[in-house]
Formats: structure tokens, sequence, C-alpha cells
């Protein structure tokens, strides 16, 4: 995404106080990032924006007299322009401070801390899971291009990306928790409590966010093996070489294939953080998504935007961080000075 | 060699002759068509309930009831008309999704690919605004802020599709733009707009199209996701993601209330997806 980086000017300041190409680079898509950031920051809040008739309207309901609703808007400052309350609030952004629940009264900043960590964990669980599976399948899957194991991870892998993660939850709700009894259906246990208790109660929401993302990861390191085998000189040289197909694959192709992987994975962060939002609410996870969903129905509008930008602002570090990473491991990005 | 060629070509010509052209299209599509036809020709043809309205005292009816081929849900109502009638949701906003896409975001990514430079910049620094976005999160804020119904969720969704397609359109769009016959056009003296209509538009459209077939299976996902958690088609109306939500409450006592509208799901999102896919592969063998 920030790939596609807007050319800066060679002259400008930022560029020319650092010297070292690696640096450079890392400065120029930072940069690239800010603007991106701010966009997201005013198109949460302008959506927002949309409520209609009033919020504090909304808030005091149908029998509030006008009296109380310009109270409540003075209070709330809704009463000011736009422009003025989105630049209040980046200021307080800017400094952490997100604003004021209207429903708890808690700071939002802190509500968002304390859901932030099941979130985490949860999607950390879903990358290990997936990432995991996925490596090792696609080795074998590329090993024997169009054989039994091949056709079979590939029939897997689209019937995986037709499955609605929310379908798959419950389809793991009912033979492993209902059926079988192995993990519960619902409920969170903190770490802090027990680890083994934990891992138990997050197997099943990690494993319905993993498996389509198991399934996208495969059938895209699948693809991009398979034709760095059939069409790249250095497999060839190595081919001529003598070096065994196990070694060809993992030396020289997966070595090749993990650039690719590791920008799609940073671009999935987002579809993955969105994810978690219904997946929470089916398995009543006190994370990020549930923070979300219970504040949309309460029409708490301050925490809303607080969620919604939190989770624009990780989509758009995790796609700079892929980025950057890319840079740095590939020498042809990090010396060309593309 | 060359009389070999064409023997082995005209073999494979006459061998291929009385059978289907590409089964691994024509299959796909003819179940699209089915499903199609299913929840729209459906509920007027068959002998099918409504699928709202039902009697609470025939609530949670087994499947092969009299009159309830796969039996009634909670409220009463037939969960065959249900499963239809949510079709016909789904379908409809996965299409109005990807239309507005297709048209809005096509032709800007077309647009700034070819116009290029400043333009080309400013439109797509605004889509990668969007473009960040988790898309079920703003859906769902866009959603909440303007009142769950059938058009609001299209419009909260194009906010998605309108990108997703500029992106594509515009990457499209670069690549042509290279070709000789472009300039070979702008050299005639064509118009821009006639060379963006008759020369642009046509290459493009096949990626456009798998893209968008790929983006009906998505939206029907993702409106699926915002339907189970009450933001998308509002309750008493079918949909499968609130028939699912629905059936949730009892999912160890009557599992089968999701099981229907899941599978209903499943087989249109892995149908287009076949289809898009297969479409894919054949156009960029050719």
């Amino acid at each position: 995404m920030a790939g596609a980086a807007a050319p800066i000017r060679r002259g400008s300041r930022a560029a020319t106080l650092v010297t070292s190409p690696s640096l450079r680079l890392i400065g120029r898509r930072v940069l690239t990032a800010v603007p991106i950031l701010l966009g997201v920051s005013v198109l949460s809040f302008w959506v927002l924006d949309l409520i209609p008739g009033n919020a504090a309207q909304q808030l005091l309901g149908a029998e509030a007299t006008p009296e109380q609703v310009a109270a409540l808007e003075q209070r709330l400052g809704l009463d000011r322009p736009a422009v003025h309350r989105y630049l209040s609030w980046l200021g307080g952004a800017l400094t952490g401070d997100l604003g004021t629940s209207l429903s708890s009264n808690q700071p939002a900043t802190g509500l968002l801390w304390s859901h932030l960590a099941v979130t985490g964990e949860l999607v950390l669980l879903a990358f290990v899971f997936s990432l995991g599976l996925a490596v090792p399948v696609a080795l074998l899957a590329a090993h024997r291009p169009n054989g039994f194991f091949d056709r079979l991870s590939m029939i897997v892998s689209i019937g995986g990306l037709s499955v609605a993660n929310y379908v798959l939850a419950l389809l793991l709700v009912l033979v492993f928790a209902v059926q079988l009894a192995m993990f519960p259906a619902i409920g969170f246990v903190p770490l802090g409590e027990s680890v083994g208790e934990n891992l138990r109660s997050l197997v099943l929401p990690a494993g319905a966010i993993a498996f389509p993302l198991f399934c996208f990861y495969t059938r895209f390191l699948r693809g991009d093996l398979v034709d760095q085998l059939q069409g790249e000189d250095y497999i060839v040289t190595a081919r001529a070489k003598g070096i065994g197909t196990w070694q060809v694959l993992l030396r020289h192709a997966f070595r090749n294939s993990v650039f690719g992987l590791i920008t799609v994975v940073g671009l999935n962060l987002g579809t993955l953080i969105g994810a978690t939002v219904i997946i929470e609410q089916i398995f009543a996870l006190p994370g990020l998504g549930q923070l979300l969903l219970q504040a949309i129905n309460a029409r708490d509008f301050v925490v809303v935007q607080a969620c919604v930008v939190v989770f624009a602002v990780v989509a758009v570090l995790a796609n700079l961080l892929a980025d950057l990473l890319y840079a740095v491991l590939d020498p042809r990005i990090r010396y060309g000075g593309r | 060699m060359a009389v070999a060629e064409v023997a082995t070509a005209l073999r494979g010509q006459s061998r291929r002759r009385g059978r289907v052209r590409a089964p691994e299209i024509v299959a796909p599509a003819a179940i699209l068509a089915v499903v199609v036809a299913a929840c729209f020709l459906g509920p007027l043809v068959l002998p099918i309930a409504e699928p709202v309205g039902g009697n609470v005292l025939e609530s949670y009816l087994p499947a092969f009831s009299p009159g309830h081929l796969l039996g009634t849900d909670p409220n009463g109502n037939d969960i065959l008309s249900r499963v239809l009638h949510g079709g016909q949701s789904s379908l409809v906003v996965a299409l109005a999704v990807n239309l507005i896409g297709l048209l809005v975001g096509g032709t800007l990514g077309a647009l700034s690919g070819f116009v290029g430079g400043k333009t080309d910049t400013v439109i797509m620094r605004l889509l990668d605004v969007l473009i960040a976005f988790p898309s079920l999160v703003l859906t769902l804020a866009v959603a909440q802020s303007l009142g769950p119904s059938r058009t609001n969720t299209i419009l909260a969704l194009a906010f998605f599709s309108v990108p997703a397609f500029a992106r594509v359109s515009r990457a499209a769009t670069l690549r042509l733009r290279e070709l000789p016959f472009m300039a070979a056009a702008e050299l005639c003296g064509t118009p821009a707009w006639r060379v963006l209509a008759r020369h642009l538009a046509p290459n493009i459209a096949p990626q456009l199209v798998t893209f968008g077939l790929l983006g009906m299976g998505i939206v029907i996902v993702i409106e699926g996701a915002l339907s189970f958690l009450g933001l998308g088609i509002p309750a008493p109306a079918p949909s499968w993601g609130n028939m699912i939500a629905l059936g949730q409450q009892s999912l160890s006592a009557t599992p089968m209330l999701v099981v229907w509208p899941s599978a209903a799901l499943f087989l249109t999102v892995l149908t287009f997806n076949v289809l898009g896919e297969n479409l894919r592969s054949r156009w960029s063998r050719q």
C-alpha cells in the first residue's frame, strides 16, 4: 500500500538529513503513512458525524426537553462546528486522550487498553495457527505440483476461502464444544489466571479466524513457489548443480517467496482485526471488538470513534511494518532506491 | 512438422465436438443460475409459506413436516422460504455493491491511471485512506450511523468496493497504456474519452468482471456478518445473516436452524469464487 509511495522530492530536508539508504527508505515510507493516518481520522470522524438526528437527543431519549438536549450538547461540545470539534479531538488523540465514554464515564483510552490484550492474543494465535500450517502445506504442495496432495490442498483452500468465519465459528462450537466438549463454547480466562485454560478458551475463536487465512496463505505461497520453480534461472542453475528437490525448494525458492508472504500478511491484518469483531461477539471474548459493538449498541459515539481509529491505525501501521520489513530484507529494494 | 501440428489441432477439435467447451466455467455458472432461479422464482412457483408472520404454535417443526420442507424457526416461519427470500437480499445487495464498485471505482481507477500525474496521486491517496480501514469495522460504524436497512447496507459496503475496483482498474490501465495500440489511437487524434471508452474499457473489462465475481462472494459474507450483528437487514425480514444469528441462540438443541442458511451461504459464495477463479485463469491463459 505504502509500496506505491508518493515520490518525495529529492531535495527535501528529510531526505538529505539521512544518508544511509535503508534509513532514508524507512523515513520516506513513514512520511507517506502520516497523511493516510490523518485521512483515516478525518474519515472516521466524518462518518460518525453522519448520525441522523442528533446524538444528544438519542442519548436522552424522546421525552427529553429541548433545554435538556441543549445542555447536553453544550457539555459534549456538540454545539461547536465540526472542524473545531475534529481539531480538538485530534489534539487530544495525539496526547493519548480519546475522550470520555458517554455510557460509563471512563476515559476511552483506558477502556481500549483494558480490551486490547485479548484481541492482541487472539490475532497472534490466529497468525501462529495459520502461518504455522500454511508454510509446510504449501511446501508439500509445491514439491509435486498437480500431484495428489497439491490438488487436495487446492480443494480445501477454495472451500476454506468460501466459508464465512462466523459460520465456521458456529460449526466449531457445534462439533468441539457441544458434541465433543473438548473446548468451552464461550468465555475467556485471563492469561494471569491459568495459561492452559486461557489457551483452551482461545483455541476455537483463533481457529475460526485462522482457517480462512491458512487457506489464503497456502494458495498464495504455493502459487509463488510453483511460479519460481517453473520459470526462474536460479532454480535451473541450482538443479543443474545437482541440488536435491527439497533443498532447492527450501533454500532457493522459499527464501524468495517469504518477501511476498510478508506483504500479504501485513495487508491481511486489517481484515483480520475486522474478523475479530464478530468472532469475539460469538465467543463472548472481552476484546476490542466487543467494546466496539457494545459502544455501537449504547450509541456511545466517543468510544466507537476511538475503536474505529485504533483499528484503522493498527491496520495502517501493519502495512507500513510489512513494507519496511520487505525493504530491509530485500537488498534489491534496500539499495535500488525505488 | 507444421502439418502434424495442424493435424493434431484438428483432431483435438473434432474430439472436443459434442462436449461442453469449458466445463470448469459452465458448471459453476449453471449452479449459479439454479441458485438465482431458486431464490427469485422459487417463492413464486413453489407452494411455500410466507417468510414472515408465521404462527408461534408451529415453531421448531422438524424437516419434512407437512407444508414445511425444512421445518420452521422459533417464530414459526418456514425455513425454506426464509432461506430463499434471504438469498434474494444477499444477491441484490451483493450485485448492487459490486455494480457501484465496478462503475464508480472502475471509472475512477481508469481515469486516474490514464491521466496520471497529480490527479492520479490525489485520487490514489484518497482511496488509500479507505483501503486502510478494516472493512467490517467501518461498515459497522456506517451502518450504525445510517440505521439498519437494505439501502444503507449497500451504501456502507460500497465504501469498500469503490476503492478496491479502482485499484484493479488503475493497475490494468497502467499496463495497457504501455501497449502500441494505445499510442496508435492517440496518434490518430482520437479524443481521450473515445480512447477510454473504445480502447481501454473493453480491455480492462474482463479483469474487472472476474474481480467482481470474487467480490460478490466477499460482499455476501460481509452482508451476512452485518445482518448477524443486527446492523444489516433488520430482523423480521429474512437474511442468511440474521437467520444464523437466530439459530445461534439454540445451537445445541436445533443446529439445523444454523445449518440451512450457512449451507446456502457457503454454496453461493463457493460458486462465485470457483467461477471467478476459473474465468481468471482462462482469461490469463489467452
